[in-house]
């Protein structure tokens, strides 16, 4: 992979580039002062390059004629400041050289404003976030990389260059929508109320907003002259990035407001956003496929096989919001709400979230819950999560219930839609799994490389085309009901060939879920001692040196503690002040905490000493004699 | 998802420091993973375990409580019910569905209402009396059945060791 790659790669840091770059610029600019000094310089150069024998039409047009030399040089010595800048900024751009430093300089300024903001906003990046930004950047140039020279098929190295700005500042907003993503879903799952940092993750995101909608404007401002495709594909990136930065707003708009995380605000606000955004990349892909019109070349493969994927996350969305409001509405239908009285009348909390009801879902056990508690975990067990009494008992028998779903009966689902016929794509055929495209960037660009991209699939053997439908039926309900195996579901889907029936059987609590195995952890050791153990088996203790072993080994924890009396101390102080308080802030958590575990593995051990201490003492005394060699 | 999750260990960590079941102590070493907590359970009076300070790691998932989390031992456990890795196997800890022994009911495994003390008393109470139709450890519950001195001598070594003393 390319990541790994770039990793070994002994990249400079940030430091040393920009100390390089600024280097390069600066003597760029020398040079080209020095160059512009002479006021001769256009005629020079132009010769110059005459000379290089790089005739084309353009630079004879340049030049001057001789004659024309006198009034130029005479203008020239009297030049101001700003006609000097100019002056070199012209230079700077027409010798490539120097071009090239200045857009260096500017990626590096990007970088370090990159660089910037993330300290700014992120503090250092959890190794996750860094992990994620760096695969989408990976994944960004790859695509774009496809884009620019498969889809939009530039030539020019005017042309590159512009789309690689516009991408490069896209790339950035991207990058800071990720990352912004990321430390959002860290930060409501962290327990402080860090509202310092939501608020300039806020600010950040406002910030990605308007960069768009000025990238926006720049679209409509150049791209539109530039032909509708181009106007489109350069909007749909914009939309693409405002798609998802919309939906963290909104989710710290829905947390701001202490919005039930389970409840339908927040289902219907994730299912909006998810359907834009796919709809939005989908018709974006599906443009550049009609657009890159040859239709064989390897641009259009991976652009296909992107497409098929949105397709299937986008069909996979809208029959999981389905099998959704199945579930809801067989929520609705079975337990009613419970009344005013009753939600007055029951003093407890819900027992699965443990906060306050203010309107609560009845059982027919007459246990009430959250609505939102309870579909959770109607979805994972049809029992009463109190009483534990079964749910479809109480429920009408299944022959009585009407079939759940009002929904018109799911029609067999399609097959998994199949890519166009590709004579250059070998992989239809069963046997072979993988995608092999060999990119040749001579065709485009004669200075492109060539190279080869090999695309696993991963896909589950499934043989007969009917397997293969039961299969996706199958994953479809495991998304709603994740705790059962695909087996389970495909041998239930067998039988009622409808993922709504399934559900309905789960429901009913026909259904079990996998036979849960605990996979064994590998990360934790197996034989973890506690650290002072290792302290304490350290000297060599003999039977007859009871009280000089009780001090030693006590001293490698807690001095205070060596002594039983000590450590009862410890207990007492403990009762007055550790227990009792539970600290606001976590680090002061954290420490009491700490605190009392130490208190009361030192009370622990003083306790064990002291009754040992006369079963060592009756030993002693039956060994007359003193041992050397300690008794294993 | 995540959010109701944490408001309810939150709500229990509280609860476990306020009031703490006795020789109990458990909660979050590092709250910036609030998800991974350790235990320290002292070894019930009267039995073998008697004294000890058993230290272990309990993991929730995401969406806890609706799944149980995953306990397990960081200190060298020797018992039937425990797995030599560390990890416990009790009824509480299983999810409704799955029944890997067979033979509970469903009233005993996990449900919403279970609490982080409730898994710990049940651990204390498993220390106290094993349970030997449980092959977590088939060695250990072998010996506990037929060579009850000679388990009591590991427990009693393992005690020593939760507690940083040399075996005697
Ligand atoms: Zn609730
Ligand atoms: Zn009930």
């Amino acid at each position: 992979m390319p990541v790994t790659l770039v990793d070994r790669l002994p990249l400079p840091n940030l430091k040393v580039y920009t100390a390089g770059s600024v280097l390069l610029l600066s003597v760029a600019v020398y040079y080209a002062i020095s160059v512009t000094n002479d006021p001769n310089w256009r005629t020079n150069t132009t010769l110059q390059r005459q000379e290089a024998a790089v005739v084309g039409s353009d630079v004879e047009s340049v030049i001057s004629p001789p004659t024309v030399l006198a009034p130029v040089y005479a203008a020239n010595d009297t030049r101001n400041l700003t006609e000097q800048v100019v002056e070199v900024m012209t230079f700077m751009m027409q010798e490539p050289l120097c071009m090239w430093s200045v857009i260096n300089m500017a990626y590096c300024s990007l970088g370090v404003a990159g660089l910037a903001v993330q300290r700014l906003v992120f503090g250092t990046l959890r190794v996750s976030e860094a992990q994620r930004v760096k695969d989408k950047f990976w994944n960004y140039v790859f695509y774009k990389f496809i884009f620019v020279f498969g889809v939009v098929n530039v030539q020019y190295m005017d042309e590159v260059l512009l789309w690689c700005s516009w991408f490069t500042l896209l790339g950035c907003l991207h990058l800071l929508a990720q990352l912004c993503k990321d430390r959002f879903e860290y930060l409501s799952s962290s327990p402080q109320t860090a509202r310092w940092a939501h608020a300039r993750l806020v600010m950040l995101l406002v910030g990605i907003l308007c960069a768009a909608a000025a990238l926006m404007v720049a679209a409509v401002r150049w791209g539109l002259p530039a032909g509708r495709d181009t106007f489109a594909f350069m909007a749909a990136e914009c939309a693409l990035v405002c798609v998802p930065t919309l939906h963290v707003v909104a989710r710290s708009v829905l947390r701001a407001r202490d919005a039930d995380a389970a409840g339908p605000a927040a289902y219907y606000t994730h299912l909006v956003f998810d359907s834009v955004a796919l709809v939005t990349e989908l018709a974006h892909v599906a443009h550049m496929v009609v657009h890159s019109n040859a239709l064989v070349s390897m641009a259009s493969l991976v652009l296909l096989m992107q497409l098929r994927h949105l397709l299937h996350a986008l069909l996979a969305r809208l029959r999981r919001h389905r099998l959704y409001t199945a579930l809801a509405d067989h929520m609705s239908r079975n337990y009613p709400m419970a009344s005013k009285e009753e939600v007055e009348k029951n003093e407890d909390n819900c027992a699965i979230c443990w906060e306050p009801m203010k309107e609560a879902r009845k059982l027919p056990c007459a246990h009430l819950f959250h609505n939102s508690c309870l579909c959770r975990w109607v979805q994972q067990d049809a029992s009463c999560p109190t009483c534990r009494r079964a749910l479809s008992a109480a429920a009408p028998p299944a022959a009585t219930l009407p079939p759940l779903p009002q929904l018109p009966p799911l029609a067999p689902l399609p097959p998994l839609p199949p890519l166009p016929a590709d004579p250059a794509d070998p992989a239809h055929p069963a046997p072979q799994p993988n995608h092999f495209f060999h990119f040749d960037g001579s065709r485009y660009v004669s200075w492109l490389p060539s190279f080869s991209v090999e695309v696993t699939r991963v896909r589950a053997p499934t043989a007969p085309p009917d397997a293969s439908q039961l299969d996706a039926m199958a994953r479809q309900v495991q998304q709603v009901f994740p705790q059962f195996t695909l087996n389970a579901l495909a041998s239930d889907l067998a039988q009622t060939l409808s993922p709504d029936l399934t559900v309905d059987n789960i429901l009913a609590g026909r259904l079990l879920p996998r036979q849960h195995l605990e996979e064994p952890t590998s990360s934790v050791n197996t034989s973890v001692i506690p650290e002072t153990a290792t302290n304490g088996t350290s000297d060599t203790t003999t039977p007859t040196t009871t009280t000089n072993n009780s001090s030693t080994s006590s001293d490698s924890l807690d001095a205070g503690s060596s002594t039983p009396e000590l450590a009862s101390q410890h207990d007492e102080q403990m009762g007055e002040s550790g227990a009792v308080q539970f600290c606001s802030s976590a680090a002061e958590r954290e420490a009491a905490l700490l605190r009392r575990k130490r208190h009361l593995l030192a009370a622990a051990r003083a306790r064990y000493l002291q009754q040992h201490q006369q079963r060592r003492q009756q030993y002693q005394q039956q060994q007359q004699f003193p041992q050397q060699q300690p008794r294993s | 998802m995540a959010g109701s999750a944490l408001r309810r260990l939150m709500a229990e960590y509280k609860q476990l420091t306020l009031n703490p079941p006795e020789g109990i102590i458990a909660g979050p070493i590092n709250e910036e993973n609030f998800f991974e907590w350790e235990a320290l359970i002292t070894g019930p009076e009267g039995t073998c375990f008697e004294g000890g300070i058993f230290p272990a790691k309990l993991l929730f998932p995401p969406d806890y409580p609706l799944s149980p989390p995953k306990m397990q031992f960081i200190c060298e456990m020797f018992h039937p019910n425990i797995y030599s890795d560390g990890r416990v196997c009790i009824s509480i800890l299983h999810a409704p569905g799955d029944d890997p022994m067979g033979y509970e009911s469903s009233a005993e495994r996990w449900s919403p209402v279970q609490s982080v003390e409730k898994i710990l008393l049940s651990v204390v109470s498993m220390l106290a009396e094993p349970n030997d139709e449980s092959g977590a450890n088939v060695d250990a519950a072998k010996m506990w059945r037929e060579d009850r001195e000679q388990f009591n001598k590991i427990a009693e070594k393992l005690v020593r060791k939760t507690l940083g003393l040399p075996s005697p």
